[in-house]
């Protein structure tokens, strides 16, 4: 091994950011740090509770592919349409010959995408005295039919929601009823095993309208109509509609409707925190043990070494998986069982080999013959030149430790509340996202540990390049 | 008065093959003021000298012990601690050997320079570097030297930042390693005016330590002649330099080339000597050309000779048959093909004597007698030179009492 090159820290990071690589993983790792910064402006809300509570998503599609999914596909997926209460136009009259008051809601919606809609979801709140009132649910549609979805009596007072789902795996009973007999009294629609609300309501009218496979889009303005029939003059009613498009936001959502970006984005602080951190401590107490014992030697030398090959053959995974079985650990607490099992190792040997070299230079010699202390030497001499050698094992650690970390939360063994990107490819893994095509909740997580991998594999290269006379170019 | 007095010191590294007595029983002293030049070829323990002065010991040392007094008081004595704190760069600094590498390649010179003053004084920073960038001045550097780093230096700028750093804090006494052998003619000039008109300045004494005699008698008040880890001549340079008194002294001063001068230089025949396992008795006998039969010459060394000039055919016709070493001063040749013992014995008496000029171990041929069929050589017993003299002292049997030889 030929000495040393010697560079401080500056010149090495000025020289590391001039290669090609150290260029484009510098612009890659800034590109991560945007990330972070974005998370807080995305998702201004607690992103670890909220990605826990399932009902903070409910108005999103489930698994939704990308928006940009369109351009693999001819024509527009339908984006979510969503009828807010305030959107609703209400007349409200109040009979006092009978006692009844009637409300009527009623809005319209242009449904132009050239796919059939995810699902539709009435909410409906309501106020009332004594007796629920009578609500009914229509569909208006472009060619002037109109659908009751739903006839009830919604027991939930306002604020709780009713919410009535219509889609094939849940749907209210008497809704595929009533989609059934109009389909097929009014179109002599041919009926099938498992229609579809949400195709049904929208093909147009025909044989094959109940037929999901061959029913077609019908495009244009619906309408959504409600009335109720309350028995006080305070009672009142609100609605929101929901037609569930097939896609959601840059990156989807997954079985629980959560948005996909937000777990991305907040994976990329989580790993670049566990990575850096991980690699940081790990590699700079390797260091500092290395270089003890590369420059005082003996007994100190010995027993640094041993270590070193003790902890180099205990195997961190498993242990970390027994540990996670048995304590469900925090991503910190993980940090801190990984640091502990790495005080000595692989880099404390890497180190010690430079420094017996650096020991050997006049330099040394001469610090010791004006006097300075061993202890000194080591920090004014013999760290300045490891230093370089650390930033570059640094950046090839944080990898290995993004890895770690996913891998762990892949297996389910991460922490149990933050989204990371290792969990929600673990979380991807157990609902089948591979054979169900869910592509994008397994490509875009991978996406950002390889990014990030990436990143930090080039900016290590990039050093190595600057500090390994070999792969210095001319 | 002595500013810096040895005796008996003796430093050894330990070694697989044995123990390299790079230092053995050196003695000598240096004068307040003065210079002392020690020379010597490649190898021979001057650079050990000087790190056995300033107790810079590696790991391998084998022995280690002595008398190093300095100002009068003997410095062997004080602890690690006291010695790193009161006598390494203010008692004694150092230049050392291939000042390209003593310094430290990623910090700027001026903080290297200034660093000994913080060590020893607890000096602030701006106070510290203050006196760096005098010390850097009277050297002669130009001042953006101070915040260059040493890779951005020439090796005659890198050799005076060296010489400044030794200086920061007025030591009494600076050992120079080899301080211009890297470089050319012209700046070891320099460098030797420099250290001059320091040592004038400051009133510093010098070791100097060279491997030529040339450049040595620039500087020396007294020279020190090394080989094989002793000092063999010592004395103030107007004695040694005009009338040497050791032989290897007179060979080293033969060998330095003379500018127009029509005599060639005559190097010295032979390689020096193994460290290990020296020559006996007087270390440069088996390369001296006045050596005699006290000399040193053992009966295996004797065999191996008899055997370098069977193997280059220059036995001048005599058959030396195979040697079997029986003691340190006796060994048996046996004549080949049946030759008679008798007449193999005054073969061999007469080639002895013939040839002892120019293979001089023949000298030490005491007794040539026949012997169970073969014929037993013994050697003269040798003889351990000691040093000789008052001022001008050296160690060389020749040097005794009643001139060439004894007897
Ligand atoms: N640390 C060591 N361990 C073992 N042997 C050593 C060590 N340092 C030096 N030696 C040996 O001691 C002998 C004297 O070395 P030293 O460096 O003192 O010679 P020198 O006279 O300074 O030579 P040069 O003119 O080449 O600098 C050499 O034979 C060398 O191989
Ligand atoms: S003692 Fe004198 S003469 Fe004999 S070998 Fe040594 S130097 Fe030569
Ligand atoms: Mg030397």
């Amino acid at each position: 091994m030929a000495a040393p090159p010697a560079l401080g820290i500056v010149a090495t990071l000025k020289d590391a950011f001039r290669t090609v690589p150290g260029i484009v993983g510098g612009g890659m790792l800034v590109a991560l740090l945007a990330m972070v910064v974005i998370v807080p402006i995305y998702a201004p809300f607690d992103v670890v509770s909220t990605w826990g509570d399932v009902s903070a998503w409910v108005d999103n599609p489930r698994l939704a592919g990308p928006e940009w999914s369109d351009i693999f596909v001819p024509g527009t997926l339908p984006r979510t349409i969503t009828i807010q209460p305030e959107d609703f136009r209400k007349t409200k009259v109040v009979s006092e010959t009978f006692g009844i008051t009637t409300i009527v809601l009623r809005s319209t919606f242009d449904f132009s995408a050239d796919y059939f809609p995810g699902e539709l979801t009435f909410r409906l709140f309501t106020t009332f005295k004594d007796i629920t009132p009578l609500v009914s649910v229509q569909l208006e549609r472009p060619d002037g039919e109109t659908v009751e979805l739903l006839r009830t009596t919604p027991e939930n007072q306002a604020p709780t929601a009713n919410s009535y789902p219509f889609s094939q795996t849940i749907t209210v009973p008497e809704t595929l009823r009533n989609i059934r007999a109009w389909a097929t009294s009014n179109f002599n629609a041919t009926d099938v095993a498992f229609p579809k609300p949400e195709v049904t309501l929208f093909a147009e009218g025909g044989e094959d309208m109940l037929d999901p496979h061959r029913a077609r889009l019908m495009r244009g303005e619906y309408g959504i109509r409600v009335i109720a029939v309350a028995f006080d003059s305070e009672d009142n009613i609100d609605g929101r509609f929901l037609v569930f498009g097939r896609v959601f936001g840059l990156a989807g959502t997954d079985h629980l409707r959560r948005d996909l970006l937000t777990g991305i984005l907040w994976g990329a602080p989580v790993a670049l925190a566990f990575g850096t951190v991980a690699a940081l401590i790990v590699i700079l107490t390797q260091t500092v043990f290395g270089a003890i014992s590369g420059w005082y030697g003996g007994r100190t030398d010995e027993a640094v070494q041993r270590a070193s090959d003790f902890f180099l053959i205990i195997p961190i995974l498993p242990i970390l998986i027994l540990i996670s079985i048995f304590y469900r650990p925090s991503i910190w607490a993980i940090l801190f069982v990984v640091v502990a099992f790495s005080l000595v190792g692989g880099t404390s040997k890497v180190i010690r080999s430079i420094v017996l070299q650096v020991k050997q230079e006049q330099y040394v010699e001469s610090a010791t013959s004006y006097g300075a202390s061993k202890i000194r030497i080591l920090f004014k001499h013999i760290f300045p030149r490891v230093m370089p050698y650390t930033f570059a094992l640094i950046a090839l650690a944080v990898p290995a430790y993004i890895f770690l970390e996913a891998s762990l939360a892949f297996l389910g063994l991460g922490d149990p509340v933050l989204p990371t990107w290792g969990s929600l490819l673990g979380t991807a893994y157990n609902n089948n996202a591979m054979f169900n095509g869910f592509w994008w909740w397994i490509a875009l997580p991978s996406a950002g540990i390889i990014f990030a991998t990436v990143a930090f594999a080039l900016l290590g290269y990039s050093f190595d390049k600057v500090l390994n006379p070999r792969l210095r170019e001319q | 008065m002595a500013i810096l007095e040895l005796e008996h010191l003796n430093f050894h590294y330990r070694t697989l093959r044995g123990a390299v007595r790079a230092v053995d029983d050196i003695s000598f002293e240096v004068e307040k003021g003065h210079t002392l030049a020690i020379v010597g070829e490649s190898g021979c323990g001057k650079t050990s000298t000087a790190a056995a002065i300033l107790r810079l010991l590696p790991k391998n040392v084998a022995r280690y012990d002595g008398i190093v007094r300095l100002d009068g008081k003997n410095v062997m004595e004080l602890s690690d601690e006291e010695f790193r704190k009161t006598v390494r760069w203010q008692g004694i600094s150092m230049v050392f050997q291939g000042a390209m590498n003593a310094l430290n390649p990623t910090a700027r010179v001026g903080k290297q320079v200034a660093e000994p003053l913080q060590i020893h004084f607890d000096a602030e920073k701006e106070e510290a570097m203050a006196r760096a960038s005098e010390s850097l001045r009277s050297v002669g550097l130009p001042e953006y030297v101070e915040r260059s780093y040493p890779h951005e230096l020439s090796g005659g700028m890198k050799q005076r930042v060296v010489i400044a750093m030794a200086l920061i804090l007025r030591p009494g006494l600076v050992i120079l390693d080899e301080p211009t052998s890297a470089l050319d003619v012209m700046t070891q000039t320099n460098i030797i005016n420099l250290l001059k008109r320091l040592k004038k300045e400051e009133e510093l004494s010098y070791i100097f330590i060279t491997h030529d005699l040339a450049l040595a008698s620039e500087l020396a008040d007294e020279v020190g002649i090394m080989y094989a880890g002793q000092i063999r001549e010592i004395g103030p340079s107007e004695y040694v330099y005009p009338s040497p008194k050791h032989p290897y002294t007179k060979a080293l001063l033969k060998s330095v080339p003379i500018l127009r001068s029509s005599e060639s230089p005559i190097s010295i025949p032979g390689v020096p000597p193994d460290l290990i396992e020296s020559p006996f008795a007087c270390r440069f006998h088996p390369r001296c050309s006045v050596s005699f039969e006290e000399c040193g010459w053992s009966a295996q060394e004797f065999a191996d000779i008899l055997e370098r000039l069977r193997a280059s055919g220059e036995d001048g016709g005599v058959r030396w048959g195979e040697a079997e070493v029986e003691d340190d001063l006796t060994l048996v040749l046996k004549p080949e093909d049946g030759m008679d013992p008798v007449t193999y014995r005054k073969a061999l008496e007469e080639a002895f004597h013939e040839q002892e000029e120019s293979t001089r171990a023949f000298k030490a041929v005491t007794k040539v007698e026949v012997r169970d069929g073969g014929v037993a050589v013994t050697l003269h017993e040798a003889t351990t030179p000691y040093m000789i003299g008052e001022a001008h002292r050296a160690a060389c049997l020749l040097l005794r009492k009643g001139g060439e030889k004894d007897g």
